[in-house]
């Protein structure tokens, strides 16, 4: 059976001390702190210049495992390159690169891509506030339909972000790697899924949907709860790509997910949306999980 | 043993025989013979490392990034439009104190494109903090690289380096090369063993921590800037020591000169373009009563910069004529700054400098030129500036 089916089975033991200079409520904290706990300490983490870059403030550290930042767009190239060294010098250690959606999505794909395509064996973990956060939220292609950015703001011309966020797990799917979506709302859920990823001889890649405070504009405490609606509104999907087979890891049926309004409301980056704006999302999740339980999941003219 | 290699195959042999470990790596012309050459090998069998192509150069150099932040000895190989791509790593690589050793082959920078080889793509990375020497032939090719693992793993540089080499004339041309014996490169480059770049369980190290405190970040820098300035002694001692063990020597190993002692015109070069100069001032030399008393100076080590040794090489010149085979637009060539910066603090004369921008884009640099040059510069009572060819 595979592990990490009760909360009690998650280890106590954090790599990722408290105190660090991440803001109150990060959800993208909280995924590498879970991740950690699936890797152990014989883990090398590589970032992607981002939130959590500033974990490590020179002198401090609140890691207890080696850390290396490069860039922003080159962590997957980097543990490439680390990987090909391990061997070199006959050692072996898990590789997890720690990449926020910005450095995943956009600037960073050619090095993912490189990476997964070459099979070089790493834990990749996209930890997802759906923009460029540290910079102070502008737009990414993680961005979701209509979401204010300071870069897609809403004005008299402009609704928010014009466009449908890019589907990253289907990307890398493609690439024929092991690769999944997750949300630090449901933690075991995420801990399968980097075990899975971990065991996977290749890139193993999982999206992790993370509450981001200060870019979406709610109270910290409120976290959870929204990227749990997230789930659970059918707004970000839960399922993984195995061998170029999609397997929905969680669905209530037709007509069982909540509204997406549940998930939209409560949060800053989408309280000018009108009426028309919710209906038109509602109408996008609809139609996507309607390819979903056809098992079109690979059909993509619908977009 | 001698071997017949084209100035690509040298740096592969050299790369080799410096047993580096890990070689990410990506094609681009004129250096593609290289990456090649090692392929062939490891296919092989006959090459004992990491061979991996990555996506693109600025992932190659990722890559050695994350190689020799793990421990291993790193080599790779690119060329102007792959160095520029680079630029954002390379100073990541030398600010994380890693000792990657990199064969450049020059080639001109886009736009327009062009393959041939000028010295401009490196000589726009003077701001990178890397270790940078400069090859005449292939021998040198060989014994730099060599050396460069041996400078950029010493406690008090630990920092990479860059062996330029030009495209074409030496990456295609085959010449004469005299390669020591695995047994004796080993003795003079023993195995790496980092005491500061590593990746070991329960050994939390960060690497590549960011620096927020002004005054650190200050610190760091300077402490990077006397790692380059402690490179100026420790290629010093690396020559001397190269000399003893091969016999061949680069003095030391920053500039070259060439009969500037009882000069008059002193002509400036650096690369390959330097042996056409040395057989033009051999010919004019010899002229009879129209003789000239022409020297050379050549600059082997461009990063870090020999500021003394440059201006004592030329203090004693009437005229100096610079060929500059790169130019930076609205500038000029790049390595007129620095030259003119030695001598105004290393010397009381201040001697005309003549600068001629040749050689761009490969074009063709020959015996007359430099005849006609000299010829120039004699006559320049303010500082010319030529284009040639």
């Amino acid at each position: 059976m595979a592990k990490y089916q009760k909360f009690k089975d998650i280890p106590d033991e954090n790599l990722l001390e408290g105190g660090s200079f991440s803001c109150a409520g990060c959800g993208g904290e909280l995924g590498l702190k879970l991740a950690l706990k699936v890797l152990g300490e014989d883990t090398i983490v590589v970032n992607a210049s981002g939130c959590m870059t500033l974990l490590s403030n020179w002198p401090t550290s609140p890691l207890k495992v080696p850390f290396i930042h490069s860039a922003i767009e080159n962590a997957a190239s980097t543990a490439t390159g680390i990987r090909h060294a391990l061997k070199a010098l006959n050692r072996e250690m898990n590789i997890l690169c720690y990449a926020g959606d910005g450095a995943t999505y956009d600037i960073g794909f050619q090095s993912l891509s490189g990476a997964a395509s070459r099979g070089d064996d790493m834990v990749y973990v996209c930890y997802n506030n759906s923009c460029f956060g540290n910079t102070g939220n502008q737009w990414s292609t993680a961005t979701p339909k209509f979401a204010r950015t300071t870069t897609s703001p809403p004005g008299s011309e402009s609704h928010g972000n014009a466009l449908s966020r890019k589907d990253m797990a289907k990307i890398m799917g493609a690439h024929g790697c092991y690769s999944a979506t997750a949300s630090t709302a449901l933690p075991l859920d995420f801990m399968r899924k980097v075990e899975k990823a971990r065991k996977y001889k290749g890139l193993g890649f999982v999206d992790l949907l993370v509450n981001c405070p200060t870019n979406w504009g709610f109270e910290p405490k409120e976290g959870i709860d929204i990227v749990m609606k997230a789930v659970f509104t059918g707004i970000w999907p839960l399922y993984e790509v195995e061998n170029g087979m999609m397997t929905i890891n969680y669905d209530p049926g037709p007509g069982k997910f909540q509204p997406v309004k549940n998930f939209l409301k409560g949060q800053q980056r989408f309280r000018h949306l009108t009426k028309k704006d919710i209906a038109e999302i509602q109408k996008d999740v609809d139609k996507e999980w309607e390819l979903y339980r056809g098992g079109k999941y690979w059909q993509t003219d619908e977009y | 043993m001698e071997h017949l290699a084209s100035g690509n195959e040298t740096a592969a042999i050299a790369a080799k025989m410096s047993r580096a470990s890990c070689m990410p790596v990506f094609p681009i012309t004129p250096q593609t013979e290289i990456i090649e050459t090692l392929a062939r090998w490891k296919a092989n069998g006959e090459l004992n490392a990491e061979f991996f192509t990555m996506d693109s150069e600025h992932s190659v150099m990722s890559a050695a990034v994350g190689c020799s932040a793990t421990g291993a000895r790193t080599f790779t190989a690119t060329s102007s439009q792959g160095l520029t791509l680079m630029n954002e790593i390379l100073f990541i690589a030398s600010g994380m104190r890693l000792p990657i050793v990199m064969a450049n082959v020059s080639r001109g920078l886009s736009a327009p494109i062009t393959l041939w080889s000028d010295h401009t793509d490196f000589l726009n990375q003077k701001g990178d903090g890397w270790v940078q020497v400069h090859a005449q032939d292939n021998q040198e090719v060989f014994d730099s690289l060599v050396m460069a693992f041996k400078i950029s793993e010493d406690r008090k540089v630990l920092l990479p380096s860059m062996v330029n080499l030009d495209g074409y004339v030496l990456s295609y041309t085959k010449e004469p090369i005299d390669v020591p014996t695995q047994k004796e490169i080993d003795k003079f480059l023993p195995p790496y063993k980092p005491k500061h770049a590593f990746f070991k369980p329960n050994k939390p190290l960060i690497q590549g921590a960011a620096v927020l405190k002004p005054e650190a970040y200050t610190y760091f820098r300077g402490q990077h800037h006397l790692a380059n300035l402690n490179a100026l002694e420790v290629i010093q001692e690396v020559c001397k020591d190269f000399k003893k063990k091969f016999g061949r020597d680069y003095g030391n190993g920053l500039i070259e000169e060439y009969k500037t002692n009882d000069a008059d015109v002193i002509i400036v070069t650096q690369g390959s373009i330097s042996t056409t100069a040395k057989a033009a001032v051999n010919e004019m030399r010899k002229g009879g009563r129209r003789k000239t008393k022409v020297g050379l100076l050549r600059l082997r080590t461009i990063t870090p910069w020999p500021h003394k040794e440059v201006a004592k090489a030329l203090q004693g010149a009437k005229h100096i004529a610079v060929f500059e085979k790169n130019v930076s637009p609205g500038r000029g060539g790049l390595m007129m700054s620095d030259l003119k910066a030695s001598l105004y603090d290393h010397t009381k004369k201040k001697p005309i400098i003549t600068e001629f921008v040749m050689g761009l884009g490969g074009s063709p640099e020959s015996i007359q030129m430099f005849k006609h040059g000299v010829k120039l510069a004699k006559k320049d009572r303010k500082g010319e500036v030529h284009w040639l060819g």
